[in-house]
């Protein structure tokens, strides 16, 4: 457990470097680096609003960043969490305009389900391309985003076109406000809860299960695993599976709640951003709810920059490519990884 | 040639006092050798004998701790190989270093000093003359990947001497060669030597050496044993027996005993083995397997082999003749073409090794930082993965039960340590070996499959492994023993099986003929 801890501080003193890095940035592009900050804080944290805001992006990217953590920690570098989100909201939103009607009680878990099972198909594929053939799943992860993105375009301005739609965007058309499980402010009790009870369920699942100690065996040392007769295509199965399902489970909330229908393009980097979460948090569960939270406040600030203090929201992007630039360039987690995946993919050649 | 006899008396390549360490383990001592120049030496040793250090402290590749190495009379500074390169020393390695990719004259060029801008056609014109004058039939524009082994292994060569080395090394140039390969390589080292070239080659079968060397050095144990002798002076026999270390080694193993303090004599090993053996069916049979090279070594073929209940049965041989297919196979790794595997009178050829585990098969693997731990994980997840394993993914666990249970295995297994949380890695490696086998040997244990259990343990170390395998037996389970130490299988085993080249060559019981087993492992004709 110290060690964790260890990894933790560790990992928040990068940020922080990160953090002094932007500032210097800020400096050198002709803003306040001091103003900047306190910006930042301020459509973050420094009131009941930007809390409330804070919170409400905080939650998806907490429930993708657990699936993530799952499939880190088995070795298997899933990227794809945007495209998982994407087509969770896709079937989401096709479940939703099929049961139009029905009663809510089995209108929301019936999204729900739909959610997760697309969300869990998307990550499935690479998946079994990776434990059948070994392809390399950072790339297909990444390549099925793409057209994850693609397919929701197409999805958006097709199938599901909302035809009173007025424009920037394409979208589908906005659910009954009896289905909705959120206002568009995004934050209410019953998204809290299952997001506590997932965060929950996956601390169980990583710490409390064979399944939470073989994987994280096998991603340290998948030859080793080999020698125990371990199946390491079932194993990384599963761990995409759900990665892929926490993604979709997001996505439907999603869908459900805040936005309450698709939107092209909606939630662009928060799947990635997840990924970065799951980095940052040393794939610690408990860690992850905090790490959530701080990038949450990020994304809450990106909209009151531009807003509300008339700077650029860029500055949370690049505050948050400082951040994955020093996590990922200490000697750590994806360096180790790598090193590792390349001696393991060495060897199977 | 008139140039090599003025230097008749300066030798080529000379090493005074070299002395290497990795860690604790020592693998050169106080080596100091002449190789005189425009001849072919061989030098020869079991593994770990330090043959392949040796030729890469003459490379350059590593730095010795101690010692000098002079070319042609002028000492270079060790351990950097553009001097070494630069002084004339060029060395072919034991897995090709040539990128897949490339054609053949990229890769000379990319050997080649200096750096200039060609078209595809001028360096292939330019490479075409030295491949010819170095005797290897190939297209330039060939790429390496599509190369047959041999051919490759000649444009390695090739690459080598683009640089006019004088002194060429070859590490185990015969190991990827068919045995008309190895003729016609005999035949390109005698031309290179005609040219001037001094050639060192190490080798690891004797029939070889006397086939392809003039002279040959032995290595045993990081020391120089043999040194230049001319082959045509010296018996295939004696050459065995330096590489072995026959005189030494009846006293050597009862000395090592009494260190240890093991109760059994050398001499009597297999006290009340012998008439358990035969009432019991076999717990491992082998029949008749053929299977396709793993990672290591030759294929199998149509191998028989037996391991009886309460029996402690050898695989002795060269490293490299299929020891590790053999393993690969038993575990189920690595799938056979034919022939089956019986374990405890059930047939598993068709099954998976959590199956076979199931039966009572353990496996103490040949890396034991690879493929025996995760060194980045935990001692008690290590010790668990076992149970786990047959447990089902998704049954809940006690971390609490499993760290005291693992606990009590460790220290009944006198493995050091302090925590159950600290990382495999950060265990010695006697310690690790004893972790491996706290975990591998449990009370379902029937066949235990010992890959070098003991390498690199000290004394101490290698006492408790052997007595851990010695109460298997006394408990009714059987042994596999794979090892390259023949004292430890002279001193442990109740039987021997050589392999040679993936086959069973032979199966020797005691009093062991230490001569026969030599020749029989370097393919020496009985």
């Amino acid at each position: 457990m110290t060690s964790r801890l260890a990894i933790v501080i560790r990992a928040a003193g990068y940020v922080l470097l990160a953090l002094v890095f932007c500032g210097m940035v800020f400096e050198f592009a002709g803003y306040s680096a001091p103003a900047m900050f306190r910006s930042i804080a301020e459509g973050a944290f420094l009131s009941p609003r930007a809390l409330m805001s804070t919170l409400r992006w905080t939650l998806p990217m907490f429930i993708i960043a657990l699936g993530v953590i799952v499939s880190f920690r088995a070795g298997y570098f899933n990227i794809g969490a945007q495209g998982q989100f994407y087509l969770g909201a896709i079937g989401a939103a096709f479940a939703a305009e099929a049961l139009a009607g029905v009663h809510p009680l089995v209108f929301i878990p019936a999204v729900v389900v739909s959610a997760v099972i697309c969300g869990t198909l998307w990550a499935l594929w690479p998946g079994w391309l990776r434990v059948r053939f070994g392809t390399d799943e950072v790339i297909t992860t990444l390549m099925a985003n793409f057209i994850a993105a693609i397919l929701l375009s197409y999805v958006t301005s097709g199938p599901l076109k909302d035809p009173s739609g007025t424009g920037q965007s394409s979208s589908s058309r906005p659910l009954a406000a009896i289905y909705r499980i959120s206002d568009s402010g995004g934050l209410s009790p019953t998204i809290l809860a299952v997001a506590a009870v997932t965060g929950l369920c996956v601390w169980l699942l990583v710490n409390r299960t064979a399944f939470g100690v073989l994987s994280g065996l096998v991603g340290r040392n998948p030859t080793m695993m080999r020698w125990q007769g371990a199946s390491l295509s079932r194993i990384g199965l599963v761990s995409f599976a759900v990665a892929g399902a926490l993604a979709g489970l997001a996505a439907g909330l999603e869908v459900l709640g805040p936005n309450g229908r698709i939107v092209s393009g909606f939630l662009p980097a928060h799947g990635f951003t997840a990924v970065l979460i799951a980095l940052v948090s040393g794939l610690s569960v408990g860690a992850a709810a905090w790490v959530s939270l701080f990038f949450g406040g990020l994304s809450a600030a990106a909209l009151y920059l531009p807003v509300m203090a008339g700077l650029p929201a860029a500055a949370i992007a690049i505050i948050n490519a400082a951040i994955t630039l020093f996590i990922t360039a200490r000697n750590g987690v994806l360096t180790d990884w790598l090193t590792r995946t390349m001696i393991r993919r060495e060897r199977a050649s | 040639m008139p140039q090599a006899a003025m230097e008749g008396m300066v030798d080529a390549l000379r090493c005074t006092g070299v002395s290497v360490s990795y860690g604790d383990v020592r693998a050169l001592a106080d080596v100091s050798v002449g190789f005189a120049p425009g001849r072919i030496h061989a030098v020869v040793g079991q593994n770990g004998a330090g043959k392949t250090t040796f030729a890469r402290v003459c490379a350059g590749l590593v730095a010795p701790r101690t010692g000098q190495v002079t070319i042609a009379g002028r000492p270079i500074a060790t351990g950097d190989v553009s001097r070494s390169r630069r002084a004339g020393i060029e060395m072919v390695h034991q897995s090709f270093a040539l990128p897949p990719s490339f054609t053949v004259a990229e890769a000379m060029e990319y050997g080649a000093t200096g750096s200039q801008m060609f078209t595809r056609g001028a360096l292939q014109r330019r490479w075409a003359a030295h491949l010819e004058e170095v005797g290897v039939k190939v297209r330039p524009g060939q790429r390496i990947r599509d190369l047959p082994v041999e051919t490759q292994q000649g444009v390695e060569i090739a690459r080598a001497l683009v640089t006019r080395a004088r002194v060429l090394i070859l590490d185990e140039p015969t190991a990827v060669l068919s045995p008309e390969g190895v003729e016609r390589l005999g035949e390109r080292l005698r031309r290179l030597r005609q040219a001037g070239v001094t050639l060192l080659v190490i080798l690891h079968k004797i029939r070889e050496v006397m086939a392809l060397a003039e002279t040959v050095t032995v290595l045993r144990g990081g020391r120089l044993i043999e040194a230049v002798r001319e082959t045509h002076g010296i018996s295939g026999d004696d050459i065995a027996r330096a590489i072995i270390g026959a005189e030494a080694s009846g006293r050597q193993g009862a000395d090592t005993l009494a260190a240890i303090g093991a109760e059994e004599a050398p001499t009597a090993p297999r006290q009340g083995s012998a008439t358990a053996a035969p009432s019991l069916p076999p717990v491992l049979s082998i029949d008749g397997i053929n299977a396709k090279a793993g990672f290591g070594g030759p294929q199998l073929h149509a191998v028989d082999l037996k391991v009886g209940a309460g029996e402690i049965v050898g695989i002795a041989g060269v490293e490299g003749n299929g020891q590790r297919t053999l393993v690969d196979v038993l575990a189920g790794l690595v799938d056979v073409e034919s022939g089956t595997i019986t374990l405890a009178g059930r047939d598993v050829t068709r099954q998976g090794l959590l199956e076979r585990r199931r039966g009572g098969m353990r496996i103490v693997p040949f890396e034991r930082n690879q493929e025996g731990l995760s060194l980045g994980s935990s001692l008690w997840r290590n010790w668990a993965a076992r149970d786990l394993l047959r447990l089902g993914l998704f049954r809940g666990i006690r971390p609490a039960q499993l760290q005291r249970l693992c606990r009590d295995a460790l220290k009944q297994w006198d493995v050091r340590f302090h925590s159950v949380e600290q990382t495999a890695g950060s265990l010695s490696g006697g310690n690790a070996q004893k972790t491996i086998l706290a975990r591998e040997v449990d009370a379902d244990a029937r066949l235990l499959i010992a890959a070098q259990p003991t390498r690199g343990l000290d004394i101490g170390a290698t006492g408790f492994v052997w007595r851990s395998l010695q109460a298997l037996r006394q408990r009714g389970a059987g042994v596999l023993l794979i090892s390259s130490d023949l004292d430890e299988l002279f001193d442990i085993a109740d039987r021997v099986v050589v392999f040679a080249s993936g086959r069973n060559v032979g199966e020797f019981t005691a009093p062991y003929d230490r001569a026969a087993i030599g020749m029989a492992m370097t393919g020496g004709v009985r």
